[in-house]
């Protein structure tokens, strides 16, 4: 037993050591090894970043309340009696003043120039209630100040104010025939939030000509318990024909339609360019067997097994492809981890969201590229165990 | 046997090494037809824009309503030939993920600005603007959901409600519209305007946008202008620009999808570059014995040259070719699934003659510095290798 391992260990050892002989071959399937590789993970790593920063917004403690069918925010209309009626439901949390703890809120697309491209983007201007942004994680703001109740001031998004200009702190806007002062920028956690700008939902009413609808209303529950009373509550009254959902399962549906188009674009490619490189590598190590066969039926004939030589081809063929599959991985990390990038989102506007990469996404890039090393390996690395040796030492 | 025949039995004397290459290469040209023709489909409202129309909408944002006055107002601006308008309807057909991309329209103006891309028959047309209730829907929509002349469907919509409650509207197809070319896309349905304005609950005389066809692309600019100073300073301005920017700006927003194709192909190209050029030096390398032999014949150097150029052409060709039929079939496959993003996915004629000029180009890359080796090679180094 012993003898075989160390058969297995000498076999393998020459065959590592032989890779530099072909080194441009070998190098040719390392790079493509590890471009199947990055072309996977930077897709996958797209679909994760913005896939965190939608499903990252939503609490399980915040209703959201939309018209019933409407999907997103920006098809949604509440009525301003709808919103009294729901300010009474059962499960709210009230804040120290017994108020309710809500925020009828209204949803409009205006448009932003992108910094990168200069052309045209849908940006949303929520009109927020005067609770608006204590119902949201982490709300701060980093530079200036809130914008005060009735006046034509906004608050920017930190994400958005990064990707689109005309905004910065102190500027006018003008949204149509309106103008609007930028008096603050506020950070949410990294969060869909940070892609918005806000402003007082009545001002907004008013210069958009939206008086008495909201789109959405959202409310602090007691507990995420308390989210089926308000939903039993709110089926039960003919007058109101609303979805209730929790802010975070309504942001999950949101998140799961463009990153499950990512990754289904991603996928196919990746394997259809790890199909490509299991040929390249099947070429590289069939070359391998051949440039070694004198070799490998010398060893044979001084009493080696087949076994021994099967397992160098194949860990030559291994080691490639984790040489690629590392590479590729490093190659993502430092050209796409952390690289800011926006599209449009459910909602009709730009979700502005950084690329992410995890040590599972990695570990998901390095697999596909031991696949096409072991499929790669496989079938050279029998007929390196096959070879009749007589023919072997003729070879050349 | 001539110089073809030497170069098809080349080509193929390690057969396993042959049929892998061309796999690979097979891949890349699969890859390159299927985003090719998806980048095309997505941005097919570029190209099909014609030059004479313009779009107008509200300067907030394309979303945004404006008053329907401003249709009278905008066809009596010199220049304009004709102009109508739609609003977005938000529809879907029986379940919310049964997207519908449905438009009220001004029943009269509509199909004649649409005029060179849609064909609906005159006499359905007819019905069409006689009928209220009635709807156009375009071909691929009409074959996706079986619908026919005379059929009643309820087209629910999840912006807007009725008067009387609820977020349907029962529409009667009158009319069947097919597009005039092959990237028309006639995933939509059309309905009258007057009759959603009167039943819907809210946003009442207002409309989401107008197209205008001017007299010529000339004055494109002037009625532009024109438009967009009618308006100024009112509660809804206006932002007036040819379809071709407005729809470049829209598809703008997804991302740089031209970019994400670029690199894409570019990473598949670089990869198999790579392995066809590293195997066919390695196949060359392994026949000098032969190259000297053949020049002992008489072959001289350029002949040799084109011999193995016409081998890596040869092999990037049994490769590309099919790699672009596949991609075709697949192009077929995918276009009622991707109706919505990109119409009328295809591989292209256009498409097909530059994946062609890529593998020509694929052939002469790879196979140029063996070639090169080859033909400058000494007849007495040749034989004395190996």
């Amino acid at each position: 037993m012993r003898s075989l391992w160390l058969q297995v260990a000498a076999a393998t050892a020459i065959n590592l050591k032989s890779i530099s002989q072909r080194r441009w071959l070998s190098l040719s399937t390392v790079i493509a090894i590890a471009l199947v590789v990055i072309v996977l993970l930077a897709f996958l790593a797209m679909a994760n970043g913005f896939q965190r920063t939608i499903a990252g917004s939503g609490a399980d403690d915040i209703a959201i309340v939309l018209r019933a069918g409407s999907q997103a925010e920006i098809n949604s209309t509440v009525s301003r009696d709808q919103v009294r009626v729901i300010e009474d439901g059962p499960g709210i949390a009230r804040g120290s003043d017994g108020k309710p703890l809500i925020s009828p809120e209204l949803y409009l697309v205006v448009d932003g120039i992108k910094r990168t491209t200069k052309t045209k983007a849908n940006l949303p201007l929520r009109g927020i209630g005067e609770q608006g942004s204590e119902l949201r994680k982490d709300v701060r703001i980093t530079a200036g100040r809130m914008f005060n109740r009735g006046s034509n001031e906004v608050v920017v998004g930190k994400a958005l104010l990064r990707e689109f200009e005309g905004l910065d702190l102190g500027s006018t806007v003008s949204f149509g025939a309106t103008r609007w002062t930028v008096v603050g920028v506020f950070e949410a956690g990294g969060s869909v939030f940070e892609s918005e700008i806000w402003a007082d939902l009545s001002v907004v009413q008013s210069l958009f000509n939206r008086n008495n609808i909201v789109q959405t209303v959202r409310a602090r529950l007691t507990g995420p318990a308390a989210l089926n009373e308000l939903k039993s509550y709110s089926d039960n009254d003919p007058r109101l024909k609303l979805d209730v959902k929790s802010e975070a399962s309504y942001f999950a549906e949101q998140a799961s339609q463009t990153s499950d188009l990512i990754q289904k674009l991603g996928w196919p490619l990746a394997i259809a360019m790890a199909l490509g490189a299991v040929a390249g590598a099947l070429n590289t190590m069939y070359s391998s067997v051949a440039a070694r066969a004198t070799e490998i039926a010398t060893l044979r004939a001084i009493g080696f097994g087949g076994f021994p030589a099967f397992v160098g081809t194949l860990a030559e063929s291994l080691l490639l492809a984790v040489i690629g599959g590392l590479l590729g991985a490093a190659a993502t990390y430092l050209i796409f981890d952390g690289l800011t990038a926006s599209t449009l989102g459910g909602n009709f506007t730009q979700v502005v969201f950084d690329f992410k990469l995890s040590p599972w996404l990695i570990a998901e890039g390095v697999m596909l590229a031991l696949i096409v090393g072991l499929i790669g390996g496989l079938f050279p690395a029998l007929r390196a165990a096959r070879l009749p040796i007589v023919e072997g030492l003729y070879a050349n | 046997m001539n110089d073809f025949d030497l170069v098809r039995k080349n080509l193929f004397r390690r057969k396993l090494r042959a049929s892998l290459m061309i796999v690979s290469i097979l891949i890349a040209f699969m890859i390159f037809g299927v985003l090719a023709g998806f980048y095309r489909a997505f941005t097919a409202g570029e190209d099909a824009a014609a030059a004479d129309r313009m779009i107008t909408v509200n300067k907030i944002n394309f979303t945004q309503p404006m008053p329907i006055a401003y249709f009278n107002r905008v066809k009596a601006v010199e220049g304009v030939r004709q102009v109508t308008f739609a609003n977005w309807f938000g529809g879907y057909y029986q379940d919310p993920k049964n997207f519908i991309m449905a438009l009220a329209i001004e029943p009269n103006t509509y199909f004649d600005v649409y005029r060179s891309e849609i064909d609906v028959p005159p006499e359905q047309l007819q019905a069409f603007i006689r009928d209220r209730g009635s709807a156009v829907v375009g071909e691929t929509l009409a074959q996706k959901w079986g619908w026919k002349i005379g059929d009643r469907i309820p087209l629910n919509s999840n912006i807007f409600s009725q008067k009387s409650g609820g977020h349907t509207w029962d529409l009667t197809i009158v009319g069947i519209a097919k597009g005039k070319a092959q990237h028309v896309d006639t995933n939509f349905l059309l309905f009258q305007y007057p009759y959603f304005d009167e039943t819907r609950s809210f946003g009442k005389d207002t409309i989401g946008w107008m197209i205008l066809q001017t007299t010529s692309p000339e004055n494109n600019d002037r009625v532009a202008k024109t438009i967009d100073a009618m308006f100024a300073n009112s509660t809804a301005e206006t932002s007036t620009d040819t379809e071709k920017a407005f729809g470049k700006a829209f598809a703008a927003q997804f991302g740089n999808i031209a970019l994400i194709v670029l690199l894409v192909v570019g990473a598949a190209f670089i990869t198999i570059l790579m392995i066809v050029g590293n195997t066919m030096a390695l196949s060359i390398r392994e026949r000098t014995r032969e190259i000297g032999v053949l020049k002992t014949l008489g072959f001289s150097g350029p002949r040799i040259l084109t011999m193995v150029l016409g081998e890596s052409v040869l092999l990037a060709l049994l490769g590309g070719i099919p790699g672009l039929a596949i991609a075709a079939l697949i192009a077929m496959a995918l276009r009622t699934s991707l109706a919505n993003i990109a119409p009328a996915f295809a591989v292209s004629p256009t498409i097909a003659l530059q994946g062609l000029a890529l593998m020509i180009a694929l052939g002469l890359i790879t196979g140029i510095i063996p070639a090169l080796n080859a033909m400058r090679l000494k007849i007495a180094t040749a034989l004395g290798r190996g």
